[in-house]
């Protein structure tokens, strides 16, 4: 009995070790990564196209997308980190959520990465700490105005390229009393920010020269430029559908879907429904003050992916950086998730014609993120939902551009460093 | 016979499940959230216990006390609208139900008045979002846009919902009234009018303020419906922010707001303490003064 039973213990041992040293033999071939994302309505995406691409040029290298519902990401990524059990590759949050994070040491850094080269400091800038960057910009949204081509050559109008331009086309509109001019709405304050004053405010603030100068205290949102602006979105309230302050986003699309409004000022996120109707839509960018002047174009980081810093793998990790800030991933990435535009500076082709329009605004504007969103918004009272609110007024009481900004910097003052010695 | 010492044993061996899970999941986050309501987490001190500190803070900054008082008085109006619409409503509901006037139609009736209340919040505040739209509804007037009519908007969709639920409650006390008490006061001659207020009433007065005081507990636990409609920032102009979205706001943070955990333990605290407070002062000055006429 006795003997036996060694002897299967032998067996089973040298068994084991042999088993033992295979599986070594296949981990030293071979990696497997995970990648933690938010966008789990991504997931065919990347395991259908993105990934095999990629395994196809890196057979040794495995990636496992592995997402997390988009309302408990930031805390479930942060309780796995924190843990031990974090995704290899973490998906990153622009700004604030991610300077936080990197602030934590949850990432390893990037600097040495030779595809880090193929981004423009703002195009980093959202995922940027203390001067070094964390994550590879994988996607950004853009905003604009989509228009109703029909009704655009019905009244005989042309895309407006200037600020009074823009007002003549929407006068026209109201004028010619068939239709909405703006289809937009009060009800959602978030958009009047989004999709309003940061499309058409970095024509007067100069896109990152105002953004960057109230980070740094050198400006204030009191200064003309930000009243103007501030101004120049009040200008729209006449042209809004009657009853816009209770209009939520879904009834704007719907009105614009419908035919019933001539412009609709949305993000490049919404494509889909826009044209889902089949209506004939354009798309123009927010128009110069003044004709020949520079214009702007709200490019909002989305996503970006970075290494988490407890993973073992950090060399496979970086090839799949490198790969992903190439442009093979980009073209990739962007047709298969329409709405989204890649944000290195090489050429991407877009096979949706509307994006590929909202693509061609880039050419010659100048790109900035949305204003309140880096570091003025991490205190109370964060500057971007006072921004949403203060909107909302000046849209629905008789709240002034000048109140707005004046209350607006008033509470930024009250805890914003930069702010306060001025 | 069992002996008392092992028949008290038994009972708590009988209490101890509902016990646990009851501590596990209700008295320990309570008292963890209260705890942490003392403490200042930082990413590089950790957790350090400050006292008071956080409680200062919140009633002395000016932007976070002044929303904190903003949240309250709304949620004050909308436990009021609540309680002058829903209540007296679920009591007439409940009195016509009793009242024999409907007689054999009465489940129906009964039934579909209780029927919102079985809804999801989510499709309540669509399907009523749908029909005060301005554009497609049948308001031209943008009532969740107004900062004076969004709130009582919103505390009218909640009465809608759940006005089934006094009238169920009164319902099935004005049930267990004595057939023989208004047997009697029809036959004294009185109307359907004073046999309600003079017999019926004064028999359901306990029932009638629990009512109340569960009202008042469900509105000051008050956010889905109002985050449904207006989401955690509730507009206009913090028109519709309630204790709720308030609290929600602060510890899971918005869009742009920074979650602040031992904030929001704190304003968690301070709801629970204004709720207890409310209940207890309720049940020891008028609860236990009302009393059931006996027969």
């Amino acid at each position: 009995m006795r003997r036996i039973s060694t002897g299967v213990t032998t067996g089973a041992l040298v068994l084991g070790v042999s088993l033992a040293a295979m599986t070594s033999a296949v981990t030293a071939q071979s990696v497997t990564l995970t990648l933690g994302s938010w966008r789990t309505e991504d997931l065919a995406v990347w395991q259908d196209q993105v990934l095999p691409a990629f395994e196809a040029a890196h057979p040794d290298i495995n990636v496992e997308f592995a997402p997390i519902n988009t309302n408990e990401y930031n805390a479930a990524i942060q309780s796995q980190i924190e843990g031990g059990t974090g995704p290899d590759l973490i998906t990153c949050r622009p700004f604030d959520v991610n300077n936080e994070w990197i602030g934590r040491g949850y990432f390893s850094e990037l600097d040495g990465l030779a595809g880090m080269a193929n981004f423009t400091d703002t195009a980093k800038a959202a995922w940027t700490f203390e001067g070094h960057a964390y994550c590879v910009p994988v996607a950004a949204v853009l905003a604009g105005f989509y228009y109703n081509v029909d009704i655009f050559n019905e009244l005989g109008l042309t895309p407006p390229t200037t600020t009074a331009e823009f007002i003549a086309v929407l006068q026209a509109i109201q004028d010619s009393g068939k239709y909405t001019p703006l289809a937009m709405g009060s009800a959602e304050s978030w958009q009047l920010a989004y999709n309003g004053l940061y499309s058409v405010g970095p024509a007067y603030w100069k896109g990152e020269e105002g953004r960057l100068g109230l980070i740094d205290g050198t400006k204030k949102l009191t200064d003309p430029e930000f009243v103007e602006a501030f101004k120049s979105f009040a200008a729209w309230r006449p042209f809004l559908p009657p009853g816009q302050e209770a209009l939520a986003y879904p009834d704007m699309t719907q009105l614009f879907t419908l035919g019933r409004a001539a412009i609709l000022p949305d993000g490049s996120w919404n494509i889909n429904q826009v044209t889902s109707t089949g209506l004939n839509v354009g798309v123009f960018g927010p128009p110069a003050v003044e004709a020949g002047g520079q214009r702007y174009l709200q490019e909002m980081p989305d996503m970006a992916i970075g290494i988490n810093a407890a993973s073992p793998n950090q060399e496979a990790a970086r090839t799949f950086l490198d790969w992903v800030a190439g442009p093979e991933f980009q073209q990739i990435y962007v047709n298969t998730a329409p709405g989204f535009f890649a944000m290195s500076n090489q050429a991407v082709t877009y096979d949706n014609a509307l994006a590929q329009s909202f693509a061609d605004l880039k050419t010659g504007a100048s790109l900035t993120p949305r204003l309140a969103l880096d570091r003025l918004s991490a205190g109370t009272p964060p500057l971007d939902d006072e921004i949403w609110r203060l909107l909302q007024l000046m849209m629905t009481t008789d709240t002034t551009a000048e109140q707005a900004t004046q209350e607006l910097q008033a509470g930024l003052e009250s805890w914003y460093g930069p702010q306060k010695g001025n | 016979m069992t002996r008392p010492a092992t028949a008290r044993w038994s009972l708590l061996l009988f209490v101890l499940p509902a016990l646990a899970v009851y501590v596990m999941f209700a008295v320990a986050p309570l008292v963890s959230s209260v705890v942490m309501s003392f403490f200042n987490t930082d990413r590089t001190l950790g957790s350090v216990f400050v006292g008071f500190e956080n409680y200062i803070y919140l009633f002395t900054e000016p932007v976070v006390s002044a929303r904190f008082w903003n949240a309250l008085v709304n949620n004050i109006k909308y436990f009021a609208i609540h309680v002058l619409v829903e209540v007296p409503i679920g009591l007439l509901m409940a009195a016509l139900l009793t009242s024999g006037a409907l007689r054999r139609s009465e489940g129906v009736y009964r039934t579909i008045l209780f029927i919102p209340a079985t809804l999801s919040v989510v499709i309540v505040g669509f399907i009523w979002r749908l029909i005060i739209n301005p554009l497609w509804g049948v308001v031209g007037f943008p009532l969740l846009g107004n900062q004076m009519t969004a709130l009582p908007t919103i505390s009218l969709m909640g009465v809608w919902q759940y006005v089934g639920i006094p009238m169920i409650f009164l319902y099935s006390a004005l049930l267990a009234v004595p057939n023989d008490l208004v047997e009697a006061s029809r036959l004294d001659g009185a109307s359907p009018w004073r046999t309600f207020w003079d017999i019926k009433f004064p028999l359901i007065v306990p029932q009638f303020g629990l009512i109340v005081i569960l009202t008042f507990i469900w509105t000051f636990n008050g956010f889905d419906l109002v985050f449904a409609l207006n989401g955690s920032a509730p507009g206009p102009n913090y028109s519709t922010d309630i204790l709720g979205t308030y609290f929600y706001r602060t510890f899971f943070g918005s869009s742009g707001q920074v979650a602040d955990l031992d904030l929001g333990a704190t304003v968690a605290t301070v709801i629970f303490t204004i709720m207890l407070l409310v209940t207890a002062l309720y049940f020891w000055l008028v609860q236990r003064r009302l009393r059931a006429h006996t027969v």
